[in-house]
């Protein structure tokens, strides 16, 4: 165990360029549903991201006693109780964001990050590197889930954390709500958009074409 | 010349010689007003077509005129230039120059435009003509399926099910005459509508008997709205259709045949 390891290529590499969402499409059942308001995209993301670090801590640390046969359910039973703790915090605390989230907090026990995270980083890394990599990926997933949930506010609603940004026509200023916006399918708009943007900035990012077009017969006119 | 005179832009041509009836009725009948919008909307269409052909050298097509066409006819009424200009970027961009241009386009880049229009800003009008507008959809119809760019078969499922719905009683005068426009607009574009000739057939169908479940369920919707969102769900539908009828054609070739 010479070589070294480098928190910090780990924490930054899940931001953007190994961003668990825009590249490996993972989590984003929950990405799409809880993005109507930054308030309940920020909560999911806190989380997210301490149901993730934490579940990651805890495998981690037993990895060498979890049986192949059975990881899975050890890891999800470890993930659940988290969850059941994160979820009765809100509840206690933040009743109001904890109902518009629904059963989505519930679902994080399912989400594909967490569970990819612990099966492919978590299950072969000391704790120390396995919590900078869960909490990047948190954080990578948190980025596009505010970013999305900022946008769909903002052109939904005019609004920001529930405070009136952009003054509303009904109210004597110049913006319409784009009450698309507030429907489920302006969420994969704006995440293709965003996969689009990304993979454009970071060609290397972008999948091989599954075909080729036919070349040409004629010359050009 | 390898492939002849017919190229994806005669196509074209002949698209918008068979809506030409319909647009000079819809520009007479509109006058300066319909005039603004339709230049509104090729202006639009153009400069993404500019942008697309300068960012990733995709051939501009005369088929903006099309799409112009059927968005400044359709689209709400008093939406104001910014939406318009959102609403026409998004369905152009989003529906058509992403997968490469017109012609490789899954869905109709004026349905994927009104239906945005539509969904985005429920508050505003949707247009109504007069009737001798939908009647100028027949001559399009006619030019159309003569020189062959638009699908006879389509028409046909689609005519066929309106009979029968206006004789059941489920399609009144006014969502019949708009539901022609969209027809011979939106559903029966060459690209996008179905390639087997069952598979028109049954996209006919489907568009009218949508149609008719939207006219007698959908309360509060006006006619333009009930047909361009029958357009969409039948033009998503119109892949599975083709998947369908060419399954059917292989297991009678396979019957017949043996294992081909």
């Amino acid at each position: 165990m010479a070589r070294t390891i480098d928190y910090r290529k780990i924490l930054t590499e899940p931001l953007i360029r190994q961003n668990p969402v825009t590249l490996q499409i993972l989590g984003i059942c929950s990405a799409l549903a809880v993005t109507t308001t930054l308030a309940t995209a920020v909560t999911m993301s806190v989380s997210l991201t301490v149901v993730l670090t934490l579940s990651a801590g805890v495998i981690s640390m037993i990895r060498r006693h979890i049986p192949d046969t059975i990881r899975l359910i050890v890891q999800i039973v470890i993930v659940a109780s988290l969850v059941i703790v994160i979820d009765q915090l809100l509840q206690a605390y933040f009743a109001e964001i904890s109902r518009a989230l629904s059963v989505y907090v519930g679902l994080i026990t399912t989400n594909c990050l967490v569970l990819g995270r612990t099966e492919a980083f978590a299950r072969h890394n000391a704790p120390g590197p396995a919590m900078v990599d869960a909490f990047g990926n948190g954080l990578g997933y948190s980025l596009i889930l505010i970013i999305i949930g900022g946008l769909r506010e903002l052109f939904g609603k005019g609004e920001l954390f529930g405070v009136q940004v952009l003054p509303l026509a009904d109210a004597g200023g110049w913006f319409t709500p784009l009450s698309l916006m507030l429907l489920a399918p302006s969420a994969f708009f704006l995440l293709g958009l965003l996969v689009w943007a990304i993979r454009s900035l970071l060609p290397e990012q972008a999948e091989a074409p599954e075909h080729v077009p036919p070349l040409r017969a004629e010359p050009a006119e | 010349m390898t492939r002849g005179l017919w190229n994806r832009e005669t196509v074209a041509l002949m698209l918008i010689a068979a809506y030409l009836p319909l647009a000079l009725f819809w520009l007479w009948s509109g006058g300066a007003d319909a005039v603004a919008r339709l230049g509104l909307a090729a202006l639009v269409i153009g400069v993404w077509h500019l942008v697309f052909m300068l960012a990733r050298a995709q051939a501009p097509s005369l088929a903006a005129l099309v799409s112009a066409l059927a968005i400044a006819m359709l689209a709400p009424e008093e939406l104001g230039v910014l939406r318009m200009v959102l609403g026409i970027s998004f369905g152009v961009v989003m529906g058509e120059l992403v997968f490469g241009g017109w012609g490789r386009n899954v869905v109709n880049p004026a349905t994927i435009a009104l239906s945005f229009l539509g969904f985005g800003f429920p508050a505003f009008d949707w247009p109504v003509f007069d009737p001798q507008v939908a009647w100028a959809a027949i001559p399009a119809i006619v030019i159309g399926v003569a020189t062959g760019v638009m699908p006879g078969a389509l028409f046909a499922g689609a005519i066929l099910t309106g009979l029968v719905a206006y004789a059941g009683g489920v399609l009144g005068g006014p969502v019949i005459l708009m539901a022609g426009i969209v027809l011979v607009l939106l559903v029966a574009d060459p690209v996008t509508s179905a390639a087997t000739t069952l598979g028109r057939w049954i996209h006919g169908a489907l568009y009218t008997a949508l149609v008719a479940l939207f006219a007698s369920g959908w309360a509060g919707a006006a006619p333009v709205q009930i047909a361009v969102a029958a357009a969409l769900l039948a033009s998503l539908a119109a892949p599975l259709l083709d998947e369908a009828a060419l399954a059917i054609w292989l297991a009678k070739r396979r019957r017949r045949h043996g294992r081909t």
